[in-house]
């Protein structure tokens, strides 16, 4: 749907080299700057007027889980495909900062970057299939690679470390200056974010992103149009696992460990939970999702036993009444 | 050695077959990855591990009753978290409440029985007897005969009887078989009380082959079956069973002759390469997008 309405905005086509302008954009945007200004600084902020490392150590959880997830919206809510295993990604990222920083004395910037692109690399090779497999047997190839990743880190002890993990993960150095406390992590991690969210935001808007909304839509008439979808899906869904491979690098050096029930299946559809919930298809609304699951998640910790239970229900609850998700646009649909 | 693996195998294989049939059936008809297929057989199977161990019943009132268990509980998920979605939806909405119902009947079965494994009791008497080269257990041979009997009488109904029948037209083409008078949400609500009673069967049989039960089990038994449903062709009879029989026959020659803390994974790149030389799976048609 988006995309007839960007026809009917843009009669030149929406792959011309015009910047899609939104209806009524200008009597939004002093609103919209305030409110950005306002969770700016309210974010920058944070720290220092919430001392509680235990809620800093929340937005530190919540900022690894906002990257993965806003990688996560660009390959499920932007080009519509359904991938299960972000989680293993996310561990690729988390187990190669592990293993270059503890064994072979790498330092945190060029772990970083090393997970990032290992992480692009494997997920480059994963999405080959997507040439003749689409749909959902595409997302049962992210399934079995999720498995075939936390079953190999389980199983591989000599180069995992098994079920124990990779432990003693030294301080990570970000330009001499050493990240020591929650509150430096938190300040590393929302900038990752954010330069996340300007990159992806880059992409979006780009003639790239405006092909992916068009594959989401309808894959062969994208095709029709001149689209190689199959080299823009591959390309999606390595750009988004990228970010998630970032996430888990940060997340090797904030936890200083890495065992392999971070990535589980359960974390892949916890990512997956909050893009939807959040709402598909928009850039920033997977981090409401985060957040909306990350406080449901504690507030019901004193219910702990009940939580998956009131997780489920949450999902159903808000599926049924909202299907396109809380903040999505409202006409993603077949 | 091998023979007895192979036995073995097939057992696990006509096991999964019932395991399968129900997920894969579902898909046929509303191409829905029912992530609560799971939870929904190990739910069944502990209601029979509560009433054998637990109350002390004799084996038929309580698998009866497990069996009838599971398939209610399947066709309340379908009524709560899918019947709804089902019109105009993307697809995906309906799978993330599937997962819903997954983490709800996961968390309630764990309440209830906790989260470790229970040993479940063995319904034949330990006897085992040799066949040439194959030792086989009294038990393996029941399963199996057991299995492939419910396998043919399913089989039958889908055949001979009119709701299968019915059952059969609305995974050829849903709207079409409303159109033509058949109600598909009684329809639909059959092939969920069907699918998951046919899975508790399954997961019974295999608790009592193995003499284990645990909620973990659920999760496992999902993925097996989607893998099998794939293997085969998803949405096909004939092809949930011959998936099912390749998966079970593959993963004890695995377990067996290769790895047996690699076997899973194994299994896993084993299916991904079947997709990436036939994306439909054995028996599975090729879908023509028609514009």
């Amino acid at each position: 749907m988006e995309q007839r309405q960007v026809l009917v905005a843009e009669p030149v086509g929406q792959f011309a080299d015009v910047r899609h302008r939104d209806k009524g954009r200008d009597t939004l945007t002093l609103a919209k700057y305030a409110a950005t200004t306002a969770v700016a600084a309210a974010l920058l902020l944070f720290p220092i007027i919430v001392k509680d490392p235990y809620l800093v150590g929340l937005m530190n959880f919540m900022i690894l889980f906002g990257i993965c997830c806003l990688g996560l919206n660009l390959v499920l809510g932007y080009t519509g495909l359904l991938s299960l295993g972000h989680a293993a990604f996310y561990g690729i990222g988390a187990y190669t900062t592990a293993i270059l920083m503890t064994r072979h004395g790498f330092g945190f910037l060029p772990s970083l970057a090393l997970s990032g692109g290992l992480t692009m690399a494997v997920a480059l090779f994963l999405g080959i299939p997507i040439r003749k497999v689409r749909g959902d047997y595409f997302c049962l190839i992210t399934i079995a690679f999720g498995e075939i990743f936390r079953l190999v880190a389980l199983a591989w002890i000599g180069f995992t470390g098994g079920a124990m993990g990779i432990v003693g993960i030294p301080v990570p150095k970000v330009l001499g200056y050493p990240l020591r406390n929650e509150t430096d992590f938190y300040y590393f991690g929302l900038l990752l974010l954010l330069l996340t969210y300007l990159t992806l935001h880059l992409l979006v808007h780009s003639r790239f992103g405006r092909a992916l909304v068009a594959i989401r839509e309808d894959e062969l008439a994208a095709q029709s149009m001149g689209i190689n979808t199959p080299l823009y899906m591959v390309l999606s869904f390595t750009i988004g696992s990228f970010y998630a491979g970032i996430a888990g690098s940060l997340l090797a050096v904030y936890q200083t460990t890495v065992t392999p029930s971070n990535f589980r299946l359960e974390e892949s559809c916890l990512m997956i939970i909050m893009v939807i919930v959040g709402g598909m298809g928009r850039l920033w609304a997977p981090l409401v999702g985060v957040l909306i699951m990350t406080v449901a998640t504690e507030l019901f910790r004193p219910l702990d036993q009940y939580r998956m239970m009131i997780i489920g229900s949450i999902m159903i609850a808000v599926l049924l009444f909202r299907p396109q998700g809380l903040l999505g646009i409202s006409s993603f649909g077949d | 050695m091998f023979f007895n693996v192979l036995a073995f195998g097939i057992m696990v294989g006509a096991i999964y077959t019932l395991i399968t049939i129900g997920y894969s059936m579902v898909y046929g008809i509303l191409r829905l990855m029912n992530f609560a297929h799971g939870d929904v057989y190990i739910f069944g199977t502990l209601v029979a591990w509560s009433l054998l161990s637990g109350y002390g019943w004799h084996p038929l009132p309580a698998l009866l009753i497990a069996v009838l268990s599971g398939g209610i509980l399947a066709s309340v998920v379908e009524f709560v978290a899918y019947r709804r979605l089902r019109a105009s939806q993307h697809r995906m909405i309906s799978m993330i409440t599937a997962l819903g119902a997954a983490y709800i009947i996961q968390n309630a079965s764990e309440l209830k029985w906790g989260n470790q494994v229970l040993s479940f009791p063995s319904l034949f008497p330990p006897y085992t007897f040799s066949i040439g080269h194959m030792t086989l257990s009294l038990t393996n041979f029941i399963t199996l005969l057991l299995a492939l009997g419910v396998i043919a009488g399913f089989h039958a109904f889908l055949k001979h009887h009119k709701m299968g029948k019915a059952i059969l037209c609305a995974s050829e083409d849903l709207s079409t078989s409303a159109l033509m008078g058949i109600p598909v949400n009684r329809t639909i609500s059959i092939v969920y009380f069907l699918g998951g009673a046919l899975g508790v069967i399954g997961g019974i049989l295999y608790s009592a082959s193995y003499n284990v039960i645990g909620i973990s089990m659920g999760f496992r038994g999902t993925i097996v079956a989607f893998t099998a449903a794939v293997i085969g062709g998803i949405g096909s009879f004939s092809g949930a069973f011959l998936g099912s029989m390749i998966l079970g026959v593959a993963e004890n020659f695995v377990g067996v002759y290769v790895s047996s803390s690699f076997r899973d994974p194994i299994i896993f790149l084993f299916l991904i390469l079947i997709l990436l030389v036939k994306p439909t799976g054995i028996m599975g048609e090729i879908e023509i997008k028609k514009v």
